[in-house]
């Protein structure tokens, strides 16, 4: 028995912005809810599951999805949350419709770390508590180390990361999803405070709220509502040891190895695609991310990183809805690939990136083709 | 891309809240014999079968699940490999003298003079910091150092057992448009104000934009009564951690007359006995508001008084 291809039907976003001050959870995530089903001809009376990403620590309550569950339109429905970044969301719903126990998923994302008043404290909640916590280990610290490593091994330095980082805040203000006051250039981003020696704030991933939805179908499903269905031809996961100083230095061999298992499914490689939208940390993270994508060589993650078809939203330097982040990366591929283009050099394929942990530590890969 | 509703019916700030969380963490063996021994100034390590040591000690390797033959005493020396400086303070990983692993700790130099390949020893603070790792201050650059040597552990102190822990985070939370005028209306007016449901007149408390059993947007504002019927109650008679008040009282379910859903709120009681025979489902109750200045909260109503026949 062949296990049908799944697609993705159609995605709707609020805008990412430092903070959603005006609305809470539910607001968002109904808002993204509703607005999913429009040009589909599909309702919730159509949708078999719902998988929900967020986390109980940024929400500050409890199994928090069981309050969201009449926003996500999960009433007497098949729910499940996953505490991990949205792109895993995505994951299990994929799972669930190869397998042919449904047709029809909805997979919401959202986030809200502008409620938390220390997010480091978020942060801080996963390292362990003995030896770690008491000296001031943590994500900062973490991805300081990662850059300080990185820098000195390769011969980059702050203006390197900061000309990244002024790209990506100048594609997602083009973009138009991020609010975004003033697009910080290069001094700016090198002139910001220093957040973790040698990173500056701006070079470290900014935490934003907002929600994404996305509708996941088989693929006759999708090849009859969407206007051209993408298909999700590979996904891949691995996690790296959760003691940072015993990972690897100077790469991230867990992106590596899910890649490597994304790219078997779908018969090519992620160097091959013709977009990529990933997720990351930091500056530095996002030319490890690259690297381990098999984007770049070691230490060659910047040139690749420059080109045109890397994270052509922005990215996460700009904008990380932390636990949504991956899932707004599926949704931006899916809206780069989707969009007639007229031509021969139309991107057909893409590469997807989403992770979670501090310094990165888990990461997931999708392939996704039109 | 879709906006989120943002209109501002609501003129009240966000909502702190502060979860605070009491532990009580078991080290297990190895960290609980790591720590036991920081007041006598030894740094335990873990040494695996195949020869290798980890230092701080670990029950397990980290990299791949092995179990040590035995806690040792590592060196007070070695060397940096990693450094980066965070809200003023430097932090680096560093290497043991005959360890296998690095772990993160505070750097007692200028981030300026650093670079990986130092050699650092340990400082031990002067102050009591009993059995946390802080006992070591830090590690201070130490280019002379000789090479330290792993060593038997001799005479280890007692695990310690667990360790009492808190960790207390502070959330400021929106109210968004909805519970916003919720809140409002009980501040500034005394009245519970719901919005109706998709397909009738009762009203969902507390209000919210989409209907949750029918997914459609919700209906027009109304208020709801100051009674209402017990749906559900359970008379509270212990004490727990965050409670708001005094036991014994009784935990209430309340459907206030023109609301569809069920309110929280708590009713006081003289005794168990009369409490038992009065207090179940369906017994009519009326809200009892604060006589002082009403905030904006559900604490605004004080409480819920039976209605006497």
């Amino acid at each position: 028995m062949s296990m049908p291809r799944v697609g993705i039907v159609s995605t709707s976003m609020t805008q990412l912005r430092p903070a959603w001050d005006s609305a809470q959870h539910i607001d968002l995530i109904s808002a993204v809810v509703l607005d999913v089903f429009k040009g589909t001809g599909l309702t919730l009376d159509d949708v078999d599951f719902i998988i929900d990403s967020g986390s109980d620590v940024l929400d500050g309550r409890s199994i928090s999805n069981c309050g969201f569950l009449g926003a996500l339109g999960a009433h007497h429905k098949e729910e499940a949350r996953v505490e991990e970044d949205g792109l895993w969301a995505a994951l299990y719903g994929v799972n669930k419709i190869r397998a042919g126990s449904s047709s029809v998923g909805l997979i919401v994302a959202y986030s809200k770390p502008s409620e938390s008043r220390d997010i480091d404290l978020y942060w801080g909640s996963m390292v362990e508590p003995f030896y770690q916590r008491p000296v001031g280990f943590g994500q900062k610290a973490a991805l300081g180390m990662q850059a300080q490593r990185y820098f000195a091994a390769h011969g980059i330095d702050g203006k390197d990361a900061a000309a990244l980082v002024a790209r990506r805040w100048a594609a997602a203000a083009e973009g138009g999803q991020v609010a975004i006051d003033a697009v910080p250039d290069s001094d700016a981003v090198l002139a910001s405070a220093e957040a973790a020696a040698p990173l500056t704030d701006l070079m470290i991933s900014r935490p934003v709220d907002g929600a994404v939805a996305m509708l996941l179908s088989t693929e006759d499903i999708a090849a009859r509502l969407g206007r051209a269905p993408a298909i999700i031809t590979g996904m891949g996961t691995s996690m790296e040891t959760h003691a940072f100083s015993a990972r690897s230095a100077n790469q991230l061999e867990s992106v590596a190895k899910a890649a490597a298992m994304a790219g078997a499914k779908a018969g090519w490689k992620p160097s091959e695609a013709d977009v990529a939208e990933v997720s990351a940390s930091s500056a530095v993270g996002e030319l490890l991310v690259l690297e381990g994508l098999g984007l770049a060589g070691a230490g060659k993650g910047l040139d690749a990183a420059m080109s045109d078809k890397v994270n052509r939203s922005g990215g996460a330097l700009p904008a990380d809805p932390l636990m949504a982040t991956g899932l707004v990366r599926l949704a931006e591929a899916y809206k780069q690939l989707s969009q007639p283009h007229a031509g021969a050099n139309a991107p057909r394929r893409a590469v997807v990136h989403g992770t979670g942990g501090v310094a990165m530590q888990t990461n997931c890969v999708f392939t996704l083709e039109v | 891309m879709f906006a989120a509703p943002e209109t501002h019916p609501h003129d009240l700030p966000t909502f702190h809240s502060q979860i605070s969380m009491p532990y009580t963490l078991t080290p297990g063996r190895a960290a609980g014999t790591f720590l036991a021994e920081m007041p006598n100034r030894r740094i335990v390590g873990s040494r695996f079968p195949d020869g290798t040591v980890i230092a701080p000690a670990q029950d397990f390797s980290p990299v791949d699940g092995e179990e040590p033959e035995a806690l040792v005493q590592a060196p007070e020396t070695g060397v940096l490999t990693a450094f980066t400086r965070v809200n003023g303070d430097v932090i680096g990983l560093v290497r043991l003298d005959g360890c296998a692993n690095e772990f993160p700790h505070r750097i007692l130099a200028d981030l300026d003079v650093l670079s990986v390949g130092q050699r650092v020893a340990a400082q031990w603070s002067d102050g009591d910091e009993g059995t946390s790792i802080t006992a070591i201050k830090g590690f201070a650059l130490a280019p002379d150092a000789p090479e330290g040597k792993v060593i038997d552990l001799a005479d280890p102190a007692e695990p310690l057992g667990v360790i009492n822990y808190s960790m207390s985070l502070d959330f400021d939370h929106a109210y968004g448009p909805y519970y916003g005028r919720m809140f409002d209306e009980i501040r500034e007016h005394g009245r519970v104000m719901g919005v109706r449901v998709s397909n009738g007149d009762d009203a969902l408390l507390p209000p919210r934009e989409v209907d949750d059993v029918t997914h459609k947007r919700t209906g027009t504002w109304k208020a709801c009564g100051n009674t209402g019927t017990i749906r559900g109650c359970s008379i509270i008679n212990m004490e727990i951690l965050g409670q708001a008040r005094k036991p014994p009282y009784v935990y209430a379910e309340i459907v206030l007359d023109g609301a569809s859903t069920r309110m929280i709120h708590v009713i006081d009681i003289d005794d168990l006995e009369s409490a038992k025979e009065k207090i179940r489902p369906g017994t009519r109750v009326r809200a009892i508001w604060t006589d002082g200045e009403r905030q904006g909260r559900v604490s605004d109503i004080d409480r819920f008084e039976v209605i006497e026949e």
